[in-house]
C-alpha cells in the first residue's frame, strides 16, 4: 500500500500538494525572497481508484480491448498476484492462455483455473476494477502444500512452479505424447529451472515463449579437452552486486569460473577429477527473457535469509552480451515489459508489486490497486545505493520481450 | 572521511597510475557541505560542479559551485595548492520548496569581479539566473511552469552569447531563452520552424518577442545532456531513446546520429578538435562516433553499470601534428609555474607521444568516464587505431549508411491502435511555409498525443533497424577500446567529471567533490596544510 503511494507521484514532487510551495525558494541569499503567487494546478489524484485510472490514462487514449484489473489479496497472496499480473502482460503468454480456454477441457487444473481467471479479466465490461482470483488461489493451495498457508511466499518460486505446472499439463494433454514425462519442479535459487532429460518431451508453447538454451563449456586444465553440454532454461537467476547493472550481472553469470578443490570436475578424457574452467553462455535466446535477481541470501549469523537491497539498474531496452559464438540472432533486441518488485526486508516478509508496460505506458499493480506511473518512476525500483538500508523496493524478476522488427 | 564505514566493502582508491604518471587524491581538497555530512543519497538529484575564474585579487581566482540536495555552495577553489576551507562559503543557498536544483552553468563570457551570471535548473522545470558574486537580483524563468513542467537535466549558455541559454528537460524538449526578455504571463503557443523525421524546432507565436525563443522537441523520452562543439556550430544531444543526434545549431538541420547498443544515452561530449563525439549510457559502454565519417568507430567496455558522464581530457590529448617539439620534456612542464596559459587547442605535450619517439604524425585522444558503478575509467585512442581496424569477419561491414530511416512506418503496432483515425506521418511532410499551418496543428494541443505516438513508432522502428548499420554496428564490427584504468573511487554513484590543467575533479551523488592532482602537480605539502586547517 505504502509502496504504491510513493510510486505514483512522479510527474510532480510530492510535497507540493501539502505545502503549496512549488516556487523556487531560497534562503540565506541577500536578495529578497522570491515569492510567487501560486504553484500550479495539476489534475492529480492521490490513491486513485479504478475510475481515476481511466482519467489518468485519458478516456480517449484508453486502449480498446484492454482491461486493467487489480487482484484481491487473500492474506499474503501478493506473491501470486504480482506474478499473475506480470504474466498477464507478457502478451504471447496471455494470448496462449486465452486461446486455451476454447479447447475442450476435462477436469479442473491449475491451467484451467488460470485460463478462467485471464478470461474473466479479459471479458469484463468495465475497463478497470478489482477481481478476486479465488478459484485460482484455492486450486494453487490444493495442488501444492508449499503454498497452502497464509505465509508470504517467494514470487520466483511461484513463477517457476506455475510455468512448469502449465507446461506439464500441456504435455499431458497432448494426444501424440506417448510417455508421461514429467518436468521437474523449479529448484529454488537454482541456476536452471528447465528440463534436461535425455529424451526431451515435446516442447509446449510455454517452452516456445520462455525457454532458452545455455551452453555449458568445461575445459579440463589437465588435458585441455573441452566438453560442452546444453541446458534449457525458463529463466536465469543471476547474482547481484552493489551499484551494478543487469548487464553486469549477466556478464558475471557467464564469466569463466575455475573448478578446484572439492568442486573438481570429472574429466572423461583423463578419467579422473581435475581442475577445470567452466563458463555458461546463452546459445538460444528465449522469446521472453525472465531474469531473476538473487536478492535473498542466507545469512549464517542470523540463520535466515536476508535481502540484498543493492542498486541494480535495468534498462528498458536490452541486448545480451553473454551469448555463445554460434548463437543465432544473438543481438536481438529485448524490451522490458514487466517487473515483479519486492519491497521489504526478507523473502518471507514484505510485499510484492508489479509494474508492467502496456500500450506504451507503465502501470503499477499493487494487489487491488492499479495506477499509471511515469517511466521516470521506474528508477525507484532499482534498489538502494547505500548498504545501510536492508529494506527496499527493488526489482526482483524482470521480464524482457523480444522486439519484433 | 567519505561515507560510513561499511564492513568489508571494496576499498575506494586514493591514487592511480597511468602511463603519464601517478594521480593522487588530494584529501584536504575535498569539497562538500560545510559539515562534511553526506547527503541522503536516496535522492535522485546528481551532484554537479561548475567552475568560473574571475580576477578578483583575492589570491584565488578559481571558484567552485556545486549543488547537494536542497543546497547550493559557492567556494574559492584552491585546487591542488591549498586545503579547502569549508567553513566560509562565498555563497550558500537552500531551497525550501519542493523544487530542487539539478544543474547549473556559468556564463564564461560575462564573468567579472563585479558579478557573474549563473543559471540554475530545477527539478520542477524552472530556471533561475543568479549572481553568487555580485548578488545582483535574480530572475526566474518558467516560474509558473507554463512553458515546461518536467525536470531540467542540463542547461548551458550558448557559447559566445551574453544572454542566450539552452535548457534541456526530462520531457525531451530543449528551450532557448533570452534572459533579457520580460516574462509573459500566458502559456506559449508554438509554430513550427523546422521539422525532421524525429525532431522539430518550434517558436513562439507572439506579437512581442518572448521566451522561449525556441523549443526543440527531440526524439522520444528524456533529453539527458547536450553539448556544443568547440567551434560552437553544432550541438550534440543524448536521449533516453538511445540516440545521439548532431544538429547544425543555426540552420537546425540534423547533421547525423547514432544509436546506443541498447538503452538510453545519458551523456555526450566532443573531442577538443571536434573530430569525435563520445557518448555513454545504459548499455554500460562508452561509444566513439566520428564526426566526419558519421559512424560509430569504437566501443569501450569498462563500467559495471550505466555511464553518467564522459569528458575529454584536453591536456592529455594531442590534436596537433607532433612535429612541434616546443617542449623539451615532461618535467619542464610539470614544474613550471601554475599560470601557464594554455587552452586546450594549444599544444600540450604532456604524455602520449613523448615515449614513443618519431612515429608518424597521429592524433591521439584521452577521455574519461564515470558511472553509477562508482568507477572512474580513463581511455586512450588514436586515429590510427580506428582507421586501421578491420572487422575480423570476412563479410564487409560497409552497410547502408544513415539508413535506419523509416518512411511510412507501415506496421502500426501498439501506439497506432490508440489512434485508429491515423494521421499522416510527420516525416514525409514538406517544410515550406504553405504547409505550416497544418504542421502546427500536428504538434500543438490535442494532436500532441498523435504526434507523440507517431514519433514513438518512428523511433521504435529506427531503433530496431539500426543494428548492423553505421548507426549501431554489431559488436565485432567496430574497434573495441580497453580502458587505460578502471578505479572505484567513491561509495556512491559518480555524477561529475571535469578535467582541469592541474587536476581531475570528480563528484558523487552523496555530495563529496574530490580533486585528483595530476602527475607532478601535488602542489601542497600535506603536512603544512594539515596543521593549518580542516575542521
Amino acid at each position: 500500500m505504502q509502496s504504491s503511494a510513493s510510486a505514483v507521484v512522479y510527474t510532480v514532487p510530492q510535497d507540493s500538494f501539502t505545502r503549496g510551495s512549488h516556487q523556487i525558494m531560497t534562503c540565506m541569499s541577500s536578495e529578497p525572497k522570491v515569492q510567487s503567487k501560486t504553484c500550479f494546478s495539476f489534475p492529480f489524484k492521490m490513491g486513485v481508484g479504478s475510475s481515476g485510472l481511466v482519467n489518468d490514462i485519458g478516456p480517449e487514449h484508453f486502449p480498446p480491448n484492454e482491461r486493467y484489473f487489480g487482484l484481491v489479496n487473500f492474506g499474503n497472496t501478493c506473491y501470486c498476484n504480482s506474478v499473475l499480473q506480470a504474466l498477464y502482460f507478457c502478451k504471447p503468454f496471455r494470448e496462449k492462455i486465452l486461446g486455451y480456454k476454447s479447447q475442450p477441457k476435462k477436469k479442473e487444473t491449475l491451467l484451467s483455473c488460470l485460463a478462467d481467471l485471464f478470461n474473466h479479466i479479459n471479458t469484463q465490461k468495465k475497463k478497470t476494477g478489482v477481481i478476486a482470483p479465488k478459484k485460482f488461489v484455492a486450486k494453487l493451495k490444493k495442488e501444492n502444500d508449499l503454498f497452502d498457508n497464509y505465509l508470504q511466499q517467494d514470487a520466483h518460486e511461484f513463477l517457476i512452479y506455475l510455468l512448469n505446472t502449465v507446461a506439464d499439463l500441456l504435455q499431458a494433454e497432448k494426444p501424440t505424447d506417448k510417455g508421461t514425462l514429467k518436468g521437474k519442479p523449479g529448484t529454488p535459487n537454482g541456476k536452471l529451472n528447465g528440463n534436461n532429460n535425455e529424451s526431451k518431451p515435446e516442447p509446449t508453447w510455454v517452452h516456445d515463449i520462455f525457454q532458452g538454451t545455455l551452453t555449458n563449456e568445461t575445459r579440463c586444465l589437465c588435458c585441455e579437452g573441452v566438453s560442452t553440454r546444453d541446458e534449457d532454461f525458463l529463466d536465469l537467476s543471476v547474482d547481484v552486486e552493489q551499484n551494478t547493472s543487469i548487464t553486469h550481472c549477466l556478464r558475471e553469470f557467464s564469466n569463466t569460473e575455475t573448478l578446484s578443490h572439492e568442486y573438481k570436475y570429472y574429466c572423461e578424457n583423463c578419467c579422473s577429477k581435475q581442475e577445470a574452467q567452466k563458463r555458461m553462455q546463452v546459445k538460444k535466446l528465449p522469446q521472453i527473457l525472465a531474469l531473476h535477481l538473487k536478492r535473498f541470501k542466507y545469512a549464517e549469523q542470523y540463520h535466515r535469509y536476508t535481502k540484498l537491497s543493492y542498486r541494480v539498474v535495468f534498462p528498458l531496452e536490452l541486448r545480451l552480451l553473454n551469448t555463445s559464438d554460434g548463437a543465432e540472432s544473438s543481438d536481438k533486441l529485448y524490451d522490458l515489459v514487466a517487473v515483479v518488485v519486492h519491497s521489504g526486508s526478507g523473502p518471507n516478509r514484505g510485499h510484492y508489486i508489479t509494474i508492467v508496460k502496456s500500450h506504451g505506458f507503465w502501470l503499477l499493480f499493487d494487489d487491488d490497486i492499479v495506477e499509471k506511473i511515469e517511466v521516470s518512476a521506474i528508477e525507484d525500483f532499482y534498489g538502494t545505493a547505500t548498504d545501510v538500508q536492508r529494506s527496499s523496493e527493488s526489482g526482483y524478476i524482470l521480464f524482457y520481450q523480444t522486439r519484433d522488427v | 572521511m567519505a561515507a560510513s564505514e561499511g564492513g568489508g566493502r571494496e576499498e575506494v582508491k586514493q591514487q592511480f597510475t597511468t602511463r603519464e604518471g601517478g594521480y593522487t587524491l588530494m584529501r584536504l581538497s575535498e569539497y562538500s557541505r560545510p559539515t562534511r555530512l553526506t547527503y541522503n543519497s536516496q535522492n535522485h538529484l546528481p551532484v554537479k560542479v561548475s567552475f568560473i575564474s574571475i580576477n578578483d585579487n583575492t589570491g584565488c581566482n578559481d571558484k567552485i559551485f556545486f549543488n547537494v540536495g536542497r543546497e547550493l555552495y559557492f567556494y574559492p577553489y584552491k585546487g591542488v595548492r591549498k586545503a579547502a576551507d569549508l567553513t566560509k562559503p562565498s555563497d550558500k543557498r537552500t531551497y525550501k520548496g519542493s523544487t530542487l536544483p539539478t544543474c547549473h552553468d556559468f556564463n564564461q563570457l560575462t564573468a567579472s569581479p563585479k558579478g557573474v551570471s549563473l543559471i540554475v535548473g530545477f527539478s520542477a522545470g524552472q530556471v533561475q539566473l543568479i549572481d553568487p558574486v555580485g548578488r545582483e537580483n535574480s530572475k526566474i524563468f518558467n516560474e509558473e511552469r507554463q512553458i515546461e513542467k518536467s525536470k531540467v537535466t542540463t542547461l548551458r549558455w550558448v557559447p559566445g552569447t551574453e544572454h542566450m541559454f539552452l535548457v534541456a528537460h526530462v520531457s525531451g524538449s530543449m528551450y532557448q531563452y533570452n534572459e533579457e526578455l520580460e516574462p509573459v504571463a500566458t502559456a506559449p503557443f508554438y509554430q513550427v520552424l523546422k521539422q525532421g523525421e524525429d525532431y522539430a524546432v518550434l517558436t513562439c507565436k507572439s506579437k512581442v518577442p518572448r521566451n522561449p525563443v525556441q523549443r526543440w522537441v527531440i526524439g522520444e523520452g528524456a533529453l539527458y545532456e547536450f553539448a556544443f562543439s568547440n567551434d560552437t556550430k553544432y550541438i550534440a544531444t543524448a536521449s533516453h531513446d538511445g540516440f545521439m543526434r548532431v544538429f547544425h545549431y543555426d540552420t537546425m538541420e540534423k547533421y547525423g546520429s547514432m544509436k546506443s547498443y541498447f538503452g538510453g544515452l545519458l551523456c555526450v561530449c566532443w573531442s577538443p578538435d571536434d573530430r569525435y563525439i563520445v557518448v555513454g549510457g545504459e548499455d554500460d559502454f562508452v561509444t566513439v562516433w566520428s564526426f566526419h565519417e558519421k559512424r560509430v568507430v569504437a566501443r569501450g567496455r569498462g563500467h559495471n553499470s550505466w555511464v553518467n558522464v564522459v569528458s575529454f581530457d584536453p591536456y592529455t590529448t594531442d590534436v596537433l601534428p607532433p612535429n612541434m617539439d616546443v617542449y623539451a620534456s615532461d618535467d619542464d612542464i610539470t614544474h613550471d609555474s601554475n599560470h601557464r596559459d594554455r587552452s586546450f587547442s594549444s599544444y600540450s605535450r604532456t604524455s602520449v607521444h613523448s615515449g614513443t619517439g618519431d612515429g608518424p604524425p597521429a592524433l591521439s585522444y584521452r577521455f574519461g568516464s564515470v558511472g553509477q558503478d562508482t568507477q572512474l575509467c580513463l581511455w586512450d585512442f588514436s586515429e590510427d587505431q580506428i582507421l586501421n581496424f578491420q572487422p575480423n569477419r570476412t563479410r564487409t561491414s560497409t552497410q547502408l549508411s544513415q539508413s535506419a530511416q523509416c518512411n511510412n512506418v507501415p506496421h502500426g503496432k501498439e501506439a497506432s491502435s490508440l489512434h485508429p483515425d491515423g494521421t499522416q506521418t510527420l516525416s514525409n511532410r514538406p517544410t515550406d511555409k504553405s504547409k505550416e499551418k497544418s504542421k502546427k496543428d500536428s504538434i500543438s494541443r490535442t494532436p500532441r498525443q498523435q504526434y507523440l505516438s507517431k514519433i514513438h513508432e518512428t523511433i521504435m522502428c529506427m531503433g530496431s533497424k539500426a543494428i548492423g548499420t553505421t548507426l549501431c554496428p554489431k559488436l565485432d564490427d567496430v574497434f573495441r577500446l580497453e580502458p587505460l584504468i578502471t578505479k572505484k573511487i567513491a561509495y556512491d554513484r559518480l555524477t561529475t567529471l571535469i578535467f582541469r590543467e592541474e587536476c581531475i575533479v570528480t563528484g558523487c551523488q552523496e555530495g563529496i567533490i574530490n580533486t585528483w592532482a595530476r602527475p607532478g602537480k601535488v602542489g601542497m605539502s600535506q603536512h603544512a596544510a594539515a596543521s593549518g586547517t580542516v575542521v
